[in-house]
């Protein structure tokens, strides 16, 4: 039976990657900041997370300034839409399976 | 530098988006400034407005001359204001931000023609502002808003049959009943969920 299961996608499937991604699927955009404190991370862990998801073009991230401080602001893209729906819906069957 | 984590477990992962898709939601603007503002000014120029006809004033337009740029000034800089403590824009802002352009512009070009719409310019103003309170008050899905804006178009079909005199009053009613309650009852729900 295992075999119908299909692989969880290892990107998605982490805890910040994945509290990440949800935060950002439920907004249109999100500071640095924000996402720090949603998902109570460390700036540290959360700078690499989000720097693995841009590499796969599941977030873009802008850098900017606000009154000489840098601002960072990170939304989905569409192909990041599509992996966290397919992972949801890989989620479900594995759910609904046990 | 990545912290090596435990691994997941599907249902915990599944707890996981559960629990940060509602926190995400409970993002909510208090927008209640707006209503109110725009609330108070139209009905203290329109009030004075009718006040200074029945006391046969010449320039009795004085009070929207006034109060209407001190209201555009402020819902600039307050809204700049706000975009900067702002840490995260949800798609309802987003919205709201275009329902609230869409809004003026079609505000502007009442105000701007009245001479071409004539008798008939405060009608008008009631049926944009019913517009503008039936979106918005859908956007933030709060029901005393979106029933502002029903009450506006009712009022606005009702004014068509009275006096300019009349219809003065009749707008003053209908931003007391669209704006001025229902923006103090958005702040007040806001206040009770900070507290």
């Amino acid at each position: 039976m295992n075999l119908m299961f299909k692989e969880l996608n290892p990107v998605l499937h982490s805890q910040l990657r994945l509290a990440i991604m949800s935060v950002l699927i439920s907004v249109k955009e999100a500071e640095f900041s924000y996402l720090k404190e949603k998902t109570n991370s460390t700036a540290g862990n959360l700078s690499v997370q989000l720097s693995k998801l841009a590499e796969e073009e599941y977030i873009s991230v802008t850098k900017s300034f606000r009154d000489n401080y840098p601002l960072t602001t990170c939304k989905v893209t569409a192909k990041g839409v599509k992996a966290f729906d397919e992972y949801v819906s890989n989620l479900k069957s594995y759910i609904s399976k046990k | 530098m990545e912290k090596k984590e435990k691994q997941l477990t599907e249902t915990e992962s599944f707890e996981l988006i559960q629990k940060m898709i509602s926190s995400a939601k409970e993002e909510m603007e208090d927008d209640s400034f707006y209503y109110l503002i725009w609330g108070w000014l139209v009905f203290v120029a329109s009030i004075s407005q009718f006040v200074m006809i029945r006391m046969n004033v010449e320039m009795n337009f004085l009070g929207w001359l006034i109060l209407m740029p001190a209201g555009a000034l402020a819902t600039i800089l307050y809204s700049r204001r706000q975009e900067k403590k702002q840490r995260v824009k949800t798609y309802v802002d987003w919205i709201m931000k275009y329902v609230g352009i869409a809004f003026m512009v079609a505000l502007f070009i009442v105000l701007f023609f009245q001479f071409k719409l004539q008798l008939n310019a405060y009608p008008m103003i009631m049926m944009v502002y019913g517009m503008w309170l039936f979106v918005s008050g859908a956007s933030i899905k709060f029901k005393p808003i979106i029933i502002g804006g029903i009450i506006n178009w009712i009022l606005c079909i009702a004014s068509f049959f009275f006096a300019v005199e009349i219809q003065i009053l009749i707008l003053a009613s209908a931003v007391m009943l669209g704006y001025i309650i229902p923006g103090h009852m958005l702040k007040n729900k806001f206040e009770n969920l900070k507290s």
